[in-house]
Order: C-alpha cells, then structure tokens, then sequence
C-alpha cells in the first residue's frame, strides 16, 4: 500500500515538474505568449469555462461521438471477430484483406465518408467506428480462434449446444484478448473524433480548438488540449477498471 | 448370472492419417465391460490408451469395429459416458469459481437454479470441496483441481465414468487418498469405470480386472480378473499374495514389450 502511495506520488511530483517548467519558459518569454500561455492562464480559461458553462457542451458533444463510434466498431468487431476467429476457412480466405485494411489511416477515408454521408454526424460516426474496429476485431479473431482444445473437448463430452460453446467457452476465453483490443479502440475513437469534428466543422472539442488557434485565443486552445487529455485518461482508466473486474481470475493470490 | 455388458468393444482398430502415411495406432481390441465393474487399462507410453478412452467417450470414431454402450454404437458423446482428463488445470475453465465449473454440466443439462446451486453445494459436500467453492482453479492444488474436475462429472449423472491418467501427476498421499474416494464413489452409485494409467500397481490396486497394452501398434496382450473384493485398502490389499503375483506376471509382461 504505502508502495502504491509512493508511487502516485512520484508521478504526481513529474507532472508539477513539467507544469513548473511550462510556467517559466512562458514566464521569461521564450516563446511569445500569443501562440504559448502559461499554465496559469491555461487553467484559469479552463476554470472559466467550468463556471460559466461553456466547457459542457463541446465535452459532451465529443465525448458522445467517441463513444456511439466506439461501441458500434467493438460490438461488431467481436460479433465479426468471432465469426471468422472459429472459423478456420474463414481466416484464411479473409486474413489477407484485413491485413491490408488494417495499416489503412483512418482518416484517410474521410473524404469517401464525406462523399456518402456528407460532413455530418453520421460521417463522423462511420469513420470512428472504422478507425477503431481493428484492433478489436483482430484481438477477437485471435481471442477465438485460440481456445484451448482441451476446452474444446470438454465442451464436446459435456454435451453443450452450439450457443453455449460459443457463450460460456468462447467469449470467457477470448474476453482478455478483447478487452485489450476495445481499450485502443477507444484510443482511437478520441483520435477521430478531434479529426473529424476539425474536418467537417462538427461541434465539439476539437472544432473549438482549431477555431481558437485561428482566432489566436492561445489559452483556449490549450485548454482544450489538456481537456481532451483528461477525457483520454479517464476513458482508459475506466476500460482497466471493467478489465480489473471481468478477469480478476488472472490476477489472483496463489 | 451372466451380466449383459454395458461396453462392448469389438475388433477396434484406429489409425490417423490416411494412404501411405496412415499410422496405426490400436489394432484388434475387443473386450466387455459389465455393469459396475472398475476396468483398468495398463500400458507404456504410446500404445494408444488415450486414444482408446477417446474413441469410448465418442470423442473419436474408430477407423474399423464398433463400440457400443448399452447397446448403442458409440459415435458422439453422451452424458452417460462421463471423461476425466489427465490435465485437470486445462480441463476447467479458469474464469469460473469452483461451484461455477461444477455448475457448467449442470447447465448443459438444462438444470435452473434454485435446483442447480443445491445440486452443486451436495457435490462439492461430496468431494470435500464446500470451503473452496468460492475459488479459482488456480488457486487450488493439483490434487483439488481434479478433485473439482471429477465433482463436475459426476453432476451429470454418468452411468460410465471414462478416467485418463486422473492422478498420474499428484503426489503419492493425494493419488492414494482420491483412489480410495473414487472407488468408494463408483461402488455407492454402481457406476462402472474405465480407468487409464501407466502405473501398474494402481490398475491392480483399483481394478476388477486389468487389461494390459504393447506399443506400436497398440494391442492387447494381456487381461486378468483381480479377483479381490472391494473396497480395498491402500495397506492390506498391496501385501495381499494375489496382488504381488499380479504384479510379478505383469510387470514381466509389460518389460517383454
């Protein structure tokens, strides 16, 4: 416990590190402070926008477009994941394209987002989901096509229907490889939403951001940064909660 | 009074592979088994006993002869026909607790609750689990995990238990202890047992009868009635003189080959 403690304070000790090296290269000038705040000034943006409320809107705008992108690519990179994961024909005829849709940028299929669906929400949406599918979907291929054949025999002399196999032997046993699959997923997801709410000028974090970099509104900007970092944060933390959670059988006293 | 037999194996032959490249791996098995009995197969590493409780459990189809059980040719698992594996740390699910990897057949059987989870605490009563239901098979030592792994067959009522190797990688106090459990159980409730092992005092110690396997390919070469009543006892039946002439014929038999 107290390592625990020694630890959340040698981190929180780095970042007043940084934040006090921030607030001197502003304090003498480095760099002008029209493109570069202070931390200060940074927070105090920050703080006002809490107040008066201004901070809510584009937040949850955000927020809501990463998750709707993020829930609808893990829902189907599993559900697609585990169909071609137990299949063996299936992997070798789809393998190779996946590997090639894969390295593909996510943003680089904006403008074909944008050509059918237009710069709006939905667009937004496709191009999150794409973006964040594939490392849930490959990490759900891998999940299920490696289940233990021991298991896989046990399934059999216990008689258990197709449904159960795939419920209580499968998804239990690919659940690892899937949990650490959604968690980049929803990396990824934050990645895009900034990217096309900047794009095609939807609102939210990331329009607020470029629109205070054009206008010179250099505090703004950066409070948008170091929202946008907290919003990353929290997200992960909360993925390795429910991970902590789900398979607390991994991590167990002998 | 003659038994009708609950197993019948009949000129069994298996090999993988096929053409050229098959390979056998059992040729010309037959035997029975009556209702009740404890039947051990013995033999050296490679003879194909493992294959051969798979082909029973319907786990595997036999290449040429029939294996029926009640008089059923044997080509998919049954619940009749339970299996207990010789690696019991892969053969529970790791992310269940105890009672849960019990409660697994039971499921499969369709059992609900509040049925099932009175089920499962009378089998972990049974198998002297009660005080582990909560944990993960990690856990628990290798004499526990298996102990967990027969709770779990038994839950569904088998009338044939199919055991692989179950104690082969426990320590002796843990092998001898759960022998005596499980012949104990399987004379309670009249089920008959197939046992696999390589040690040869244990199939004497435990079965009705023994039959022993060569290598290469795998076949019979040798089956004896123990002739010595159960329950035995780990101490009494091991100096019993019928016991150590077994054991001498055997062990011979099992060197020629």
């Amino acid at each position: 416990m107290t390592r625990r403690l020694a630890t959340i304070a040698g981190a929180l000790a780095f970042v007043a590190l940084l934040l006090g090296a921030w607030q001197l290269g502003a304090l003498y000038g480095a760099i002008s402070p029209i493109f570069f705040p202070s931390p200060v000034r940074t927070l105090e943006e920050l703080a006002k926008q809490v107040a008066d409320g201004r901070l809510w809107q584009p937040l949850g705008a955000t927020t809501m477009r990463m998750l709707w992108g993020w829930f609808a690519a893990s829902i189907a990179g599993v559900v697609i994941g585990a169909a071609i994961g137990l299949s063996r024909t299936a992997r070798e005829y789809l393998e190779p394209m996946l590997e090639f849709l894969r390295p593909l940028p996510a943003s680089a299929v904006i403008p074909v987002a944008v050509s059918f669906l237009g710069l709006s929400t939905q667009m937004s949406t496709a191009v999150i989901a794409f973006g964040s599918i594939w490392p849930v979907l490959l990490a759900a291929v891998h999940g299920f096509a490696t289940v233990d054949p021991q298991l896989a025999e046990v399934s059999s002399s216990l008689c258990l229907t197709r449904w159960q196999r795939l419920w209580k032997i499968a998804l239990p046993s690919a659940m690892p490889d899937i949990l650490a699959g959604v968690r980049v997923g929803l990396g990824i997801a934050l990645i895009l939403a900034v990217v096309t709410e900047m794009q095609a000028s939807l609102p939210g974090l990331g329009q607020n951001i470029l629109l205070a970099q054009r206008s010179f509104k250099s505090p703004e900007l950066y409070a948008g940064v170091v929202v946008l970092g907290m919003l990353g944060f929290i997200a992960n933390q909360l993925i390795l909660g429910i991970e902590r959670r789900l398979l607390r059988w991994r991590a167990l006293p002998e | 009074m003659i038994q009708a037999p609950v197993i019948e194996v009949r000129t069994v032959g298996m090999s993988f592979g096929n053409g050229t490249g098959a390979r056998a791996v059992l040729t010309d098995i037959s035997f029975d088994v009556v209702e009740g009995a404890f039947l051990c197969i013995v033999g050296p590493s490679g003879c194909g006993k493992t294959t051969l409780l798979r082909l029973l459990a319907g786990l595997l189809r036999t290449t040429t002869g029939v294996i029926r059980c009640h008089g059923e040719p044997v080509t998919v698992p049954s619940r009749d026909r339970a299996i207990i594996f010789q690696d019991y740390s892969k053969a529970l699910l790791p992310w269940r607790t105890v009672a849960n990897n019990v409660a697994l057949a039971l499921e499969a059987c369709g059992v609900e609750e509040p049925e099932r989870g009175a089920q499962v605490s009378a089998l972990l009563r049974t198998m002297g689990l009660t005080r582990a239901a909560d944990q993960y098979p990690s856990q628990l030592s290798g004499g526990m995990q298996q102990r967990v792994q027969i709770a779990r067959c038994l839950a569904q009522r088998p009338r044939i238990l199919l055991m692989d190797e179950p104690f082969g990688a426990l320590d002796a106090i843990t092998r001898q202890g759960l022998q005596d459990e499980v012949t104990r159980l399987a004379l309670e409730l009249g089920t008959t047992v197939v046992f696999i092992t390589h040690d040869l005092e244990e199939a004497i110690y435990l079965g009705d009868h023994v039959i022993v396997l060569a290598a290469n390919p795998g076949r019979i070469v040798e089956r004896i009635e123990v002739g010595i009543a159960r329950p035995r006892s780990q101490l009494a039946t091991r100096e019993d003189p019928r016991f150590l002439a077994h054991r001498h014929r055997l062990f011979d038999m099992l060197q020629d080959h």
